[in-house]
């Protein structure tokens, strides 16, 4: 039973669930109800206006409405919306026990201690009917929630079942008038019709304190003060006891079945709740309090909630947990559902069970540890008891059907939590709270002593997370100690971010995220529960409350990105879809919008292109966002958002930026805003803003004084003008003062009546014209030279100010510079010292050589001594390497190669392919050994380890290795094209060479079938083909044709090049060039022949054009001008050495490897097409196979 | 060894990137940690100055390890001695040779283990392990099982496997031991050896060392496009100072050395063939 909220109050006789938003109703003893919320944990409202206790409370289901009845015989009809009652219901004469509305009608039903149940109809607020037949309290009675039925339980120790469809008829039928209902008080006046009793159920032997209704099966739930609490069935015509729940040791109070379980629920004055089993009668679960009898029970009618009131307040709880237990890996998701390993494909949403769980079992899977190295996973199951827990390790069965999968059997062991720290080793906490490390085989590799720990999590290979009751501890397994330690409360869950760089801790009301050192980077406190949460791939944190997405970035920055409806379980997070599980382990995708937390991301970040990018595309604005950005200190960026002027100009002003406040303070041209400016502009230096402010707000003084310190003695002189023209004798004078313009004062004081003090000054300064005069340049030497001062210093300002701006870039700069020097100086030094170290070395050597002087005539009987040592070590005889083992294994050339044994190599192609000239071979020879073995590092500067890769390593065992071959019949195939390209381009010489190598590279394939077999000589045929004919049309090319004998000799090839076997395409060619000459030659019949044939393969319309005009020009006169050695009828070889036809018949050798033909003389030689084989040489025959060795 | 399973290791971090081939790391936390006792700071510099070796500078290592230093530092002086100049090593060996003779002194791991390399280097297996089965460190046995390998004698190597796995199983030259004998004994254990890279790249950081074991791995399960891709990001964290030292280095590299005497080989007995006619 797991307790989601709690409240302290007096006695709770009445519970209702709002069937959709989180609330709860509690009536209480006090005459106060309380409407909370249990998912926030507050007191929402409270309506006190019952007088005496309040027993009965419910909420309607569509309306907001609830109804409460009390002792103080009034029903209220109330309106959470509207905070007040709207009505009462008078008519009982005792207390009222409980009240409920009907989920269809407008109904009230209330049960009394007046022995009567009441239906009231809360439209026109009227009892429409009165059920009497109780002869004692009736203490509770409720509808039927589907049918015309209601039930109540009285002390008179019976159970009733009331049929109410009269009444449905008489009230609700089309037609029926609300007049006709009033006045119902007389219930038998016309017969008992509107509501009869239908079943008294009789077997409670004391007072009967609750009955409810199954909300689908015929079935009944009653609880009563013999501390039974029995279940009855009924039918049409009887309704019977079906069993008794015996456990409560006082007076059930109340009982409820479990509104999608197979269970009941019972509450008693023994302080205890009670889950029962349905089907075996028996108790499950048991709950109790220590101090408070329980009154009351509320299920929530679609959630997985209970209430239960008593006396000192109520609790929300539920039974079990509802988080699935979950892992991801990479695209993949597992999750425990039904009893089943269900694993989903993130990419193709494919969703597949692999494997069915063992059974035994009564609690449902609590967590999960996935080991994709090994495909297993971890199973803990947490008992009510926290010491039976177990875990249950499973290999994930490789192959699967999802529709009946295998259930494979587990290993299952006592412990808290297990979760995989390597491939092969897990680390189970144990009962006793401490540390094992286990293996696959389940068997305890070690034991390893933790620090107080109550819960592990996973951190990583070799590590673990260890939660004691404050903190969180980073544990490394294998080195023993702890690495790191982190306060935080109650740690629930921990996430990784997908690198293992960050990772979050969730407690129930509390995030912090810590980076791999576990270092805290951030904290966040939740007022609701905090439920899950993954890594997005940018780095953000997104997690879920129980009613929120949310997002956390890792500099502390966290809020809304959506609401929720139910908790969710994220799963992944991936562009802007959350993949999560909901509370029916049901995989969702929720769509986000990523924008907000993007964008500060990228503010974070600086990426300022990004910002703006965002800023400019993105539809970001609203208050919000500049309030956040003028909070983070980034009004400079706020202001690219900003449309309206006021907002932009004191952006603008926020951040410094004089140009676009100018700029905005024009637009609107506002006096405040002019005089903001000003003082900014000030502030900043900027004296001509402030000059534009002060003349746009026309203030004059600040305007005088202004030009007074920048020295801007013209404008003054302007700005005393101006006075004198608005008649501002003050601001006129203060000017001339100012100036040190002492004729002007004299003047101005004259002119203003002021005729003694204009005498005055003038007397001060002089009392005649000159003296004035004189004076009146002392005066103003001396202001002038303080305004000089003040211009000077603030120039001089000025300048420091200038000064101070290139300072920090000067040092900056002055920095890299020495850094620079630093370091070059650091490589001296290292030089130096590298020098030093290079004649330390001599030195050593000469100790070393001191060294050696001293030994030899100590050392000989030691020497001996060392040798009887040895006696008890044997170094061991090299062993048997895999190369050695290919030789032993195969008979292909490539394979002895591959082993580096080029002896066995050469033999093998000199007996199979009678290559006697490996010169060519070389090459091939040293590229596929190097592919032969490869190399890695064992210990640092040691020669490096071998390793041989093997083609059939899986397998091979010991000794039965053969090499991977690199070379596939595929690759060689593909080169073909390559060479077919050369020929087409008449560059023939490169063309040779390339057939050539794929042609030696042949006999060192290794292929596998026999159709592969037939390929790779085939390949050898069409290699040969081409050699000889462009080695000869090569020849033919190098060839004079002055003389006729020449020219014949020249058509002669021609011809013969028309018989090697060649592409379409290259045919073509070979026979218009054939055609040409002979046609040239006048051997019309032969040619004709040759555009016959060429026509065949279809070539291009216009070759195929001219080529029927030649024929036809030959068909004209059908002979040959000339006998040439070429009969195209007679069949034949060619010898691909003096390019001579070698009739059927006639004796013949042929190259061994290539089956290229030779005239007799020949034998012997090394063959002209491969340039390695000895032509007519005896051979076993080319060897490419091991099915060729069967 | 009952005092190693239950202390922590103040060395941990100094070792452990030696041996995963991470040297400056190793150099950086060995000038780092501030050792406890003086055998500890031995222990340290001995580490610190086998991964100024391993970098290839021996100068610095020549140069620190005076006449007075511990004589386990006077071991590592005379490796990297021996690796800095090609002229003197036979001089070396035979002074080794000759210290070998006398009763050595097992508990000076370090040179055992320094002796083991030099003949290895020199290819004197049997020299090699007869050196390193006088020591009973960690580090003996994993040199001892890289000498048995590259004698192709995978069975006494599992043994010496077996030993070093009753002493820590999850030390890390257990694990990389480990990975060498399953890449030597090949078939599925070539996974296994391929997660024991994976799974040190994962807890600590990748290094060429490391993912070179993974491309062998991958090639000897015939992966190469898998292996290309592991090389490449190992090339990728070669600087290029480092290439052109790597390259350097090629000279004596055992794959070269090996590929020049095939060479030869092959040119040798090419001339034991020739056609029976000539043209």
């Amino acid at each position: 039973m797991l307790t989601k909220f709690e409240t302290k109050s007096a006695r709770v006789k009445g519970l209702s669930f709002h069937p959709k938003r989180p609330w709860v109703l509690a009536s209480l003893h006090n005459g106060v109800i309380q409407l909370w919320d249990y998912r926030m944990c507050t007191l929402i409202d409270k309506f006190d206006e019952h007088d005496g206790p309040v027993r009965g409370i419910d909420f309607h289901k569509q309306q907001p409405l609830f109804v409460s009845g009390g002792d103080d015989y009034k029903i209220k009809v109330w309106n959470y919306k509207l905070r007040r009652c709207l009505f009462t219901l008078l008519g009982h004469l005792d207390y009222i026990r409980t009240t409920f509305f009907h989920h269809e009608y407008p109904w009230i039903l209330s049960a009394s201690d007046d022995q009567t149940i009441r239906i009231w109809n809360w439209q026109s607020r009227t009892c429409v009917c009165v059920l009497t037949g109780h002869n004692h309290y009736v203490m509770c009675a409720q509808f039927h929630p589907s049918e015309d039925l209601v039930v109540s339980a009285s002390l008179d120790q019976t159970v009733r079942v009331w049929d109410i469809s009269g009444l449905r008829k008489k009230n609700l039928s089309p037609g029926a008038v609300e007049t006709e209902v009033r006045g119902i008080s007389g219930v038998d006046l016309f017969g008992a019709s509107d509501a009869v009793v239908k079943h008294v159920l009789e077997g409670h032997d004391r007072g009967v304190n609750w009955a409810a209704f199954h909300p689908s099966m015929p079935l009944i739930v009653s609880g009563a003060d013999d501390r039974q609490v029995k279940i009855w069935r009924m039918n049409e015509s009887k309704a019977w006891e079906l069993d008794t729940c015996r456990g409560h040791y006082n007076n059930v109070s109340c009982a409820v079945f479990h509104p999608r379980q197979e269970l009941i629920l019972s509450n008693s004055e023994d302080k205890s709740i009670r889950v029962w089993d349905m089907s075996k009668r028996t108790g499950v679960q048991t709950f109790r309090r220590d101090h408070d009898r329980f009154w009351v029970l509320g299920a929530h009618p679609n959630l997985n909630l209970f209430a239960a009131g008593h006396d000192s307040g109520m609790i929300v709880f539920k039974l079990e947990r509802e988080r699935p237990a979950y892992a991801v890996h990479g695209n993949m998701l597992y999750y425990v559902k039904d009893r089943f390993l269900r694993q989903l494909d993130f990419n193709s949403s494919k969703d597949t069970a692999v494997m069915q769980l063992r059974s035994g079992s009564k609690f449902p899977v609590f967590s999960m540890s996935y080991n994709p190295a090994e495909n297993a996973v971890l199973l803990c199951t947490r008992a009510t008891n926290l010491e039976n827990s177990t875990y249950d390790l499973y290999s994930i069965p490789k192959e699967s059907d999802s529709q009946n999968p295998d259930a494979p059997e587990g290993k299952r062991s006592s412990g808290l939590t297990a979760v995989w720290v390597a491939r092969n080793r897990f680390a189970v906490l144990d009962r006793m709270h401490s540390l094992l490390i286990k293996n696959l085989k389940n068997e305890i590799v070690k034991k390893v002593q933790v620090p107080s720990c109550e819960e592990i999590f996973y951190a990583g290979t070799g590590s673990l997370l260890l939660r004691d009751a404050d903190g969180v501890t980073l544990f490394d397994v294998q080195q023993k100690r702890s690495l790191a330690t982190v306060k935080i409360a109650k740690v629930k869950y921990v996430v990784w971010s997908a690198d293992t760089s960050h990772v979050a801790l969730l407690a129930k009301h509390a995030i912090m995220i810590c980076n791999r050192k576990l270092e805290s980077l951030c904290n966040i406190h939740e007022n609701i529960r905090v439920k899950s949460g993954a890594w997005d791939e940018s780095g953000v944190f997104i997690y879920t409350t129980s009613n929120h997405i949310k997002y956390a970035l890792t500099s502390g920055d966290h809020g809304i990105i959506r609401t929720l409806d139910l908790p969710i379980y994220v799963t992944r997070v991936r562009g802007n879809s959350v993949y999560c599980l909901d509370r029916e382990c049901r995989p969702r995708v929720l769509t986000i919008d990523p924008t907000e937390y993007r964008f500060k991301l990228a503010l974070v970040n600086r990426k300022y292109d990004e910002v703006l990018h965002m800023v400019r595309n993105a539809k970001l604005v609203g208050q919000s966002i500049i309030a956040y950005l003028q909070k983070k200190g980034y009004p400079e960026v706020a202001l690219h958002f900003v449309k309206d002027e006021k907002t932009r100009f004191s952006l603008a002003l926020e951040c410094g930026n004089i140009e676009v406040a100018l700029e905005a303070a024009k637009a609107l041209d506002e006096r405040s805003c002019w005089e903001r400016l000003g003082e900014a502009a000030l502030l900043q230096g900027h004296h001509q803003v402030v000059e534009m402010c002060y003349q746009r707000t026309k203030n004059f003084d600040k305007l005088t004084f202004l030009y007074l310190i920048t020295g801007n003695l013209a404008k003054l002189r302007k700005m005393m003008k101006i006075a004198e023209i608005r008649k501002d004798m003050s601001g006129h004078y203060q000017a001339a003062l100012y100036l040190g313009d002492v004729t002007e004062r004299v003047r101005i004081l004259k002119n203003c009546g002021q005729k003694s003090l204009a005498y005055l000054t003038a007397a001060t300064h002089g009392l005649d014209e000159e003296e004035t005069v004189k004076n009146h340049s002392y005066v103003f030497l001396k202001v002038h030279s303080d305004i000089n001062a003040i211009a000077a210093k603030g120039k001089a300002g000025q300048m420091a100010a200038d000064l101070d701006m290139d300072a920090p870039g000067g040092e900056g700069w002055g920095d890299d510079a020495e850094l620079q020097l630093d370091e070059d100086g650091f490589m001296d030094a290292q030089e130096g010292l590298g020098d030093e170290g290079v004649g330390r070395e001599e030195g050593g050597g000469w100790e070393v050589e001191e060294d050696l002087d001293l030994p030899p005539e100590l050392d000989l009987p030691a020497g001996a001594g060392g040798g009887a040592e040895d006696g008890f070590f044997v170094p061991p005889t090299k062993g048997m390497s895999p190369t050695q083992m290919w030789c032993n294994n195969s008979q292909l050339p490539v394979d002895h190669i591959l082993a580096g044994s080029f002896e066995t190599a050469m033999r093998l192609l000199h007996d199979q392919v009678g290559v006697v000239n490996f010169g060519p071979y070389k090459s091939l020879f040293m590229q596929t050994l190097s592919r032969g073995r490869t190399c890695y590092l064992g210990l640092p500067s040691l020669p490096c380890l071998r390793s041989h890769p093997q083609r059939n390593w899986k397998d091979c065992g010991a000794k039965q290795g053969l090499p991977a071959v690199g070379l596939r019949l595929s690759d060689l195939i593909s080169r073909l094209q390559q060479c077919y390209q050369l020929t087409t381009s008449g560059r023939f010489e490169e063309a040779v060479e390339r057939f050539r190598v794929i042609l030696l590279s042949v006999p060192l394939l290794v292929v596998d079938n026999k159709q592969e077999i037939a390929e790779a000589q085939q390949l050898i045929t069409i290699c040969r083909e081409y050699i000889v004919g462009l080695t000869m049309e090569t020849e033919r090319k190098k060839l004079p044709k002055d003389t006729l004998d020449q020219q014949k000799r020249l058509c002669e090839m021609a011809a013969y090049f028309t018989h090697c076997n060649l592409q379409p395409v290259h045919m073509v060619l070979v026979l218009r060039t054939a055609l040409n000459l002979f046609f040239k030659l006048r051997n019309f019949k032969t040619a004709a022949g040759f555009a016959r044939r060429l026509l065949e393969l279809g070539p291009k319309p216009d070759v195929a054009q001219q080529t029927r005009k030649i024929l036809a020009a030959c068909e004209k006169t059908l002979t040959d001008a000339h006998q040439l050695n070429y009969d195209p009828h007679n069949p034949f070889d060619l010898c691909a050495a003096s390019f001579v036809p070698l009739y059927r018949g006639r004796p013949v050798e042929k190259c061994p490897l290539s089956g290229a033909c030779y005239s007799p003389p020949y034998k012997g030689q090394i063959c002209r097409v491969t340039q390695v084989t000895e032509i007519g040489k005896d051979v076993i025959g080319l060897r490419v196979s091991p099915l060729q060795f069967r | 060894m009952a005092a190693q399973q239950g202390d922590v290791d103040e060395l941990f971090d100094v070792k452990n990137a030696y041996y995963i081939g991470s040297y400056q790391q190793c150099i950086n936390e060995a000038q780092k940690v501030k050792p406890t006792s003086p055998e500890k700071e031995t222990e340290r510099d001995m580490f610190l100055y086998r991964a100024y070796i391993a970098q290839r500078k021996y100068a610095v290592v020549l140069d620190d390890i005076k006449t007075n230093s511990p004589p386990e530092l006077q071991a590592v002086r005379m490796f990297a001695e021996y690796l800095s100049s090609q002229n003197k090593r036979d001089a070396i060996v035979a002074d080794l040779d000759k210290k070998m003779a006398k009763s050595v002194d097992a508990a000076n791991t370090t040179f055992l283990l320094m002796a083991g390399s030099i003949y290895y280097h020199e290819m004197n297996t049997d020299a090699a392990l007869r050196t390193l089965h006088q020591g009973e460190s960690l580090e003996c046995m994993a040199m001892t099982i890289q000498v048995l390998l590259s004698l192709d004698r995978v069975d006494l190597a599992r043994k010496e496997l077996k030993k070093m796995q009753e002493q820590d199983e999850d030390a890390t030259l257990t694990q990389l031991a480990t990975a060498w004998v399953n890449i030597a004994v090949g078939g599925e254990k070539l996974q296994d050896a391929y997660y024991i890279f994976q799974e040190m790249s994962d807890k600590y950081s990748s290094t060429l060392l490391l993912l070179n074991g993974q491309a062998a791995c991958y090639m000897a399960q015939n992966k190469w496009e898998e292996a290309e891709g592991v090389l490449q990001e190992a090339l990728d964290k070669v600087t290029s100072r480092y290439l052109s030292q790597l390259k350097d280095a090629h000279r004596a590299h055992p794959f070269l050395k090996d590929y020049l005497a095939k060479e030869n080989e092959f040119d040798r007995l090419v001339m034991q063939y020739a056609p029976t006619a000539t043209a």
